[in-house]
């Protein structure tokens, strides 16, 4: 009896324990096929067709015996002549008219005197690899005649195509150039003409041109332009060995899944107290000779998420100023092997991208940085990238709605600005005659501002709720007022929400975690691009549900990794890809607001927003110059960063009158020193109370400033050594900004010190 | 007013000067750093940036930097750079171009420089082992080796590394291996030496002073000497006041020296780590480099106004540094920063935020407060928490005689002293304007009541007292505590015997001691409060008051069960609350009087605190030894082992928590394992 008790309890014990494995698999499965899509995107399914530029190519017979400089003529058009040195790959640009001429390599052999191998082979060839061999951590520069590759190269319609193997590394690829009507030359390397058949031998980096348009010392008058923050120019002068080394940023953002890792250094181990620097938007540089009137700006059309800008001044590595780009083909990383810190080095795959560069080439009076950023203008409008947007002077003022603190054991809402104070506040401006605001309402979901991702239309009850919300901005929109949610489309905060999958994981397939310093959520992991797709996708359709059609993003607008998914690599190319997937998805039934985004998702959004207005001041950058302001103002409105945390309010105010940006507020309801214990314990300063007259300020004269030159684009920029600046505007409207102390007279204007006067066409 | 208007002149010169010096360049918005303040409360919040990056000195004229370690601004405007490496001292104007070099083939290794008013340049030499005096060509005009004062001392060295000299030519140097101070030293007869002045102290923490007692010589020998930290840079202002600073000195690492050698300097928590150099501006702010490349601002009361700037991690952006060696402040406020690692001089330009408060703090040091008030309260407006702001905003108007404008900005700043001033003048004014109408109308209340009395008695007899001794409802339960709280025994017998206290009578009290402790932290005037203005956190009192309570009790309950006592649970809860009684009686008043004291009558607080709990602790006492009717032994063991018990009980929940949340911990791990070994 009590035997067979026993075996009956046992029975029940087994069959319990088999139910419990069975739900056990049974969540499993469920969560294993709920995890967002996972499968891989290869370069073949990513690959996108590269149109040809608009102009027709230079295909008319060319008299191939007219040399230059042991150089021969392959291309050539009514404005530019193309001339090619074989062995090496050399080309030679040079102006009909002017005769002015731009070269790729430096033949002079003496004046190579104290350069080393290595450097002499990158300075005299037209195209350069660095060689990843093993694990090296160092990569090789290998040119072309020294390292004995074999170049064979064949004339086609407009230009040349050139084979180019090193026979030595067992790898090779191939390169186009052809010159077009319009003055610009494309240089192009397919992927699939690129082939590594030693196996410890792979390309890591691919230079194209490197030495186009370089200078010596301070021989030639004109500057290089980066295209940091707004624009950076460095002089073409004699540096005196003052830098060892020069601009170096990679084109949209720094790789987080590739660890380019430096030293964190925190004050009083608790605060971070570096600013990043300004991050590249726009894949472009450039070179002018200013007194040769001769220039270029090239534009990366192909691979520029792989590339990285240079931009070196004489003294650092040799005499020579130069500018270009490298392009990354693999990349190393470092393998943890155990928690005590066992590492090894490793290397990935060949990354798979088409390389294409386009060089628009500016003489005369468009050899400047203004004539550079009109060409890029030009540019964006032929390929279609941007249209002309609605672009009507808005003040933009973002509101803060809530955060959380911790309290006890649970977080505890802290609301700064609800629904009704925002109704209130618009109204307040309303009867102040500021009507055209645009509006990015932050930390409006459940749960505040950082409870991301936000996957549907949830808002808290501390800001007033969903129906009040909606009635809001169903009232902004009879008014006007452009009203958008914002959040974060990246970032995922693992305190609030399941981050088990579908999170970056880097290279060394260790989770991606962003620590960030702060009181309630000290980490955040990123989304992979694919679940945020499906996230955004989720989100839109509960937006449509309710009516809602303005979304402000940020994060995915200017954010790209390499990552794995299982145990395939993505590369940046694919985060790119899907990326852009989502936003063109959104885009097709609502209106997207990008905050500061790369120029490939620019077509997307109706504004950009957090534009900078300067560069991150590098000690060899010379010079700010609105670049970007230049080619986008009239195409597309753009709004800088707030004006609450600048410290030099006068300052930043002209330079939105130069820039053409318009004016940004972060703004609460309540003092902010009610953010103290929050993660938003960074906002200092927002009461609106506090700015109420500065906006109305701000609104008024900018407002003056824009409506002057509403819908019309900037022809020409020129800063004074004075502290004069001069914007000119294509119809006819001049402003003069004058950023000294003193009065400055110039062209019979007046200007006041620390003032800006706007002249219409005429007057001069 | 003359002079004021000169220094504006001056000053709008300079800039104008200086702008077409600069031209073209023009500030970024985003410095490569972020600047921080702090608020009243002392909490460190980031701020709008103070200082920006303007430039680099990466030369001199054609001359590239060796190994520069110090560096001296002069009164006409040059930057005398001590270059180590190249034995010289290079001059050169705030551009950057070369206007001289001195020392050529005298100095060896010229660490540090000072130049005096007159462009006397004073040079210490570690090498060489001498200050070197120049004359304003840079002609040698002196040079003083080691002191012969047999008070130097015949065994210690003489290696200046830095040096700065008052207006007589006293000179003031800092000695490397010399641990007994600054060396003080006159020009007179070729060198006397005046003694050592700024002499660092050490202290010794209570476990080192216990490891000198125990141990024997021989051990302590061997242990790390305590020897106090040389200073590792000097300063001297135009008023002759020293600077110091101290790498390694936890507490005070910068000081303020007057000529007799005292700190006049408060301990302060925002200290530099490693500091590395001081000056001073034209505003009497002190700022501080750090050796990392952080940049500190004071005022001259030595509280913080800012702190920014980083190390340099390869970003290669102006304004960040590896190691700091020098700073120097121009006639511009722009500051100058000399960095030995990358060979670079920094220049940073105050903003027009900076500006503002620079202006403020020059105002309100000569006093002209009302004037002062314009920039602070623009610098309000630009950052409302900003302590130093908030105080001299609160200053001004007490000057001004505006004691409530007054009062709501040492409110703001949490400047206790400053509020306590200013609301003994509030009060003085009330008290002036009322005091007759309040004594007349307590009087009137007073004379109101005993009329009512005597109409009522003329009505209905006397007063019948009303008996309490023999009632057992509520009423008569919660006025039993009145009683109890003055003759503990008897209460005691009362709540045991008489039925005296019930489970609602008990709650209530406990209650209204929750609401009262609650009332008495959020509610009290601000001098006492020790929270945050404006945070609550109710739940938490009600919790900690309630788990304290019922624990004690019940560990107390434990223990007296098993040591014979005779109480109840309900007994002992009911008697453990009328013994707060006190502070719901008395606690009341106290508040209400904080309201409306100052920092002169402000003993009265902690010392009705001590009353009612004293009161509260005899009361437990007896309590615990009238109701389990032990005796005075008895009473004493329980308390012992009540005691004791309380901290196994503590401890015993510590144990289960952790234990719990490692077990939650271990299944969250294998969950997230397996799923993330199937997810992938």
């Amino acid at each position: 009896m009590e035997a067979k008790k026993k075996t009956v309890k046992k029975r029940i014990l087994g069959v319990i324990i088999l139910a419990v494995l069975i739900l056990l698999a049974a969540i499993c499965y469920y969560l294993f096929t709920n995890s967002g899509k996972k499968d891989g995107l290869e370069f073949g399914q990513i690959q996108q067709t590269l149109p040809e530029p608009a102009a027709a190519l230079s295909n008319g017979t060319t008299d191939t015996s007219k040399t230059l400089e042991g150089h021969t003529l392959v291309a050539e058009n009514d404005l530019y002549e193309l001339y090619l040195y074989e062995p090496a790959l050399s080309i030679i640009v040079r102006n009909k008219s002017t005769g002015a001429v731009m070269e790729s390599t430096i033949r002079d052999n003496e004046k190579l005197a104290n350069v080393n191998e290595t450097w002499k082979g990158f300075l005299q060839s037209g195209v350069v690899v660095e060689l990843q061999e093993e694990t090296n951590t160092i990569q090789k520069k290998i040119g072309l005649e020294a390292s004995g590759a074999s170049v064979t190269v064949d004339q086609i319609p407009g230009g040349f195509h050139a084979k180019i193997d090193y026979t030595a590394q067992e790898l090779g690829f191939e390169l186009e150039v052809k010159l077009y009507d319009d003055g610009s030359i494309t240089a192009y390397i397919p992927e699939n003409s690129i082939y590594e058949n030693a196996a410890n031998k792979k390309i890591g980096n691919i230079y194209l041109f490197p030495l186009l348009g370089h200078t010596r010392l301070g021989e030639v008058d004109g500057y290089m332009f980066v295209p940091d923050g707004n624009g950076a120019l460095i002089y073409l002068d004699d540096k005196e060995g003052r830098f060892d080394s020069g601009y170096v940023q990679k084109v949209y953002s720094s790789d987080i899944g590739v660890g380019e890792s430096y030293v964190l250094s925190l004050l009083w181990d608790k605060y971070e107290t570096h600013n990043d620097a300004e991050q590249v938007l726009a894949p472009v540089f450039g070179m002018v000779h200013t007194k040769d009137r001769i220039g270029y700006l090239a534009v990366i059309e192909s691979g520029e998420e792989e590339a990285s800008i240079y931009a070196t001044p004489n003294g650092a590595y040799s005499e020579y100023n130069w500018v270009t780009a490298s392009f990354r083909k693999c990349a190393t990383y470092i393998q943890p092997t155990s928690n005590s810190g066992g590492s090894v080095t490793k290397v990935t795959d060949r990354i798979g991208y088409d390389i294409k560069i386009r060089y628009l080439f500016v003489d005369g009076e468009e050899a400047d940085y203004a004539g550079l950023a009109k060409r890029y203008r030009e540019y964006l409008i032929e390929k279609g990238e941007l249209t002309q947007k609605e672009d009507e002077f808005k003040v933009r003022l973002d509101f803060l709605g809530m955060d959380v603190e911790n309290w006890m054991m649970w977080k505890k809402a802290v609301p700064v600005t609800t629904v009704d104070n925002i109704r209130e506040i618009y109204a307040d401006l309303e009867a102040a005659g500021v009507t055209d605001i645009l509006t990015q309402y932050k930390g409006w979901q459940d749960g505040g501002i950082y409870d991301i991702p936000v996957m549907s239309v949830d808002v808290d009850d501390s800001i007033g709720g969903k129906k009040e919300l909606l009635k809001l901005m169903e009232e902004s929109e009879k008014k006007g007022i452009d009203f958008y949610l914002y959040t974060d489309a990246i970032r995922a905060n693992p305190e609030t929400g399941n981050t088990t999958f579908d999170t970056v994981k880097k290279m060394d397939k260790r989770l991606y975690e962003e620590q960030n310093y702060k009181n309630v959520y000290d980490t955040f992991v990123f989304w992979t691009p694919q679940k945020s797709y499906d996230n955004l996708v989720k989100l839109e359709n509960s937006l449509k549900k309710n009516n809602i059609n303005n979304l402000a993003l940020s994060g995915i607008s200017n954010t790209l990794f390499t990552y794995t998914l299982g145990d395939l690599m993505q590369t940046r190319s694919v985060s790119k890809y899907l990326y852009e997937q989502a936003l063109a998805k959104l885009d097709e039934d609502m209106t997207l607001l990008l905050e500061s985004p790369a120029a490939c998702y620019w077509s997307y959004t109706k504004a950009m927003t957090d534009m900078p207005v300067a560069d991150s001041d590098y000690i060899y950058t010379d010079q700010s110059v609105p670049f970007l302001s230049i080619a986008l103002k009239g195409l597309v409105p753009m709004y800088g960063d707030y004006v609450n945390f600048e410290a030099n309010e006068k300052e930043y105010f002209l330079k939105l009158v130069e820039t053409g940006i318009y004016p940004s507020f972060y703004l609460t309801w309540e003092d902010p020193s009610d953010l103290i214990y929050t993660n938003s314990s960074d906002v200092y300063s927002s009461e609106y109370n506090v700015y109420r007259d500065q906006i109305i300020d701000y609104y008024k004269e900018l407002k003056e400033v824009n409506e002057a030159v509403n819908g019309s684009f900037i022809i020409g920029h020129k800063a004074m050594d004075n502290g004069l600046t001069v914007v000119t505007y294509d119809n006819g409207v001049s402003i003069y900004i004058n950023y000294s102390e003193s009065d400055i007279t110039a062209d019979g204007v007046t200007v006041p010190a620390l003032a800006y006067q706007i002249v219409a066409g005429g007057v001069r | 007013m003359k002079k004021k208007i000169r220094n504006i002149l001056l000053r709008s010169c300079a800039l104008v000067v200086c702008f077409i010096l600069m031209a073209g360049m023009t500030a970024s918005a985003d410095t490569p750093y972020k600047t921080y303040t702090i608020d009243g409360y002392g909490y460190v919040l980031e701020t709008q940036s103070a200082y920006n990056p303007l430039a680099a000195i990466t030369k001199v004229g054609e001359t590239s930097f060796v190994n520069p370690v110090d560096m001296a601004i002069s009164k006409e405007g040059n930057l005398y750079i001590a270059d180590a490496g190249a034995h010289v001292i290079l001059v050169s104007n705030l551009k950057g171009e070369q206007v001289g070099m001195i020392g050529e083939g005298i100095l060896q290794t010229p660490t540090g420089v000072y130049v005096a008013e007159d462009g006397t340049v004073y040079v210490a030499d570690k090498d060489a082992k001498k200050v070197f005096v120049f004359d304003k060509q840079g002609n040698l005009t002196a040079e003083y080796g080691k002191p012969t004062s047999p008070i130097y001392g015949n065994s210690m060295d003489f290696k200046p590394s830095k040096v700065v000299a008052n207006k007589t030519g006293t000179m003031y140097i800092i000695c490397e291996g010399n641990m007994n101070g600054i060396v003080q030293l006159s020009p007179v007869e070729g060198g006397s030496f005046l003694g050592y002045f700024g002499t660092n102290y050490t202290s010794l923490s209570p476990f080192q002073m216990l490891q000198r007692l125990i141990l024997t010589d021989a051990q302590r020998a061997q242990m790390l000497s305590n020897i106090p930290s040389t200073p590792t840079n000097l300063h001297i202002d135009d008023t002759g006041l020293i600077y110091t600073v101290t790498q390694g000195d936890q507490d005070m690492s910068l000081k303020k020296l007057n000529i007799a050698g005292k700190n006049l300097l408060d301990s302060d928590p925002y200290w530099a780590d490693l500091p590395a150099a001081v000056t001073t501006g034209q505003y009497h702010n002190i700022l501080v480099a750090d050796s990392d490349g952080y940049i500190y601002e004071y005022n001259e009361e030595g509280e913080l106004l800012f702190m920014f700037g980083g190390r340099d991690d390869g970003r290669q952006r102006i304004g960040l540094c590896n190691k700091v060696e020098a700073i120097a402040v121009d006639d511009n406020d722009r500051i100058y920063l000399l960095d030995s690692d990358k060979k670079q001089i920094h220049v940073f330009e105050p903003t027009e935020f900076t500006n503002l408060l620079h202006e403020s703090l020059y105002l309100f040091s000569k006093g002209q407060y009302t004037a002062s008030k314009e920039p602070l309260s623009k610098v309000l407006q630009m950052n409302s928490m900003f302590y130093y702001a908030n105080q001299a905003m609160g200053h001004a108007y007490l000057q001004e005689e505006n004691y409530d404008e007054a009062l709501k900005y040492f409110r703001l700043a949490k400047s206790f002293d400053g509020y306590s001033d200013a609301f003994w003048e509030v009060r003085n004014i009330w008290i002036r304007n009322y005091l007759v109408y309040a004594v007349a109308a307590i009087i009137l209340v007073i004379a109101a009541y005993k009329g009512a009395k005597k109409v009522y008695i003329a009505k209905h007899g006397s007063v019948e007292k009303v008996d309490i001794t023999h009632r057992s409802d509520l009423g008569a339960q919660l006025r039993y505590c009145l009683h109890f709280m003055r003759h503990p025994m008897d209460g005691c017998y009362g709540v045991k015997r008489e039925g005296k206290a019930s489970w609602a009578c008990a709650n209530i009290l406990l209650a209204a001691f929750i609401l009262i402790s609650i009332i008495e932290k959020y509610f009290s005037g601000f001098l006492v409060k020790n929270v945050r203005e404006g945070r609550y956190d109710i739940l938490t009192d009600i919790g900690s008051v309630l788990i304290i309570f019922i624990g004690l009790t019940l560990c107390n309950y434990l223990v007296v069960t098993i040591n014979e006592g005779e109480g109840f649970f309900k007994e002992l809860y009911c008697a453990y609350a009328y013994c707060l009684t006190p502070f719901i009686v008395i606690k009341p008043f106290v508040i209400l009087i904080s309201n409306v004291l100052t920092y002169n009558e402000v003993f009265l607080i902690p010392f009705a605190n001590i009353v009612v709990w004293v009161w509260m602790l005899v009361l437990i006492l007896l309590t615990l030894k009238e109701i389990n009717n032990f005796t005075v032994k008895e009473t004493a063991k329980a308390l012992a082992i009540t005691a004791f018990t309380v901290l196994i009980l503590s401890l015993l929940v510590c144990i289960i928590y952790v234990l719990f949340s490692q077990v939650i911990d271990f299944v969250v791990t294998v969950i997230r394992e397996v799923v993330y070994r199937i997810g992938s």
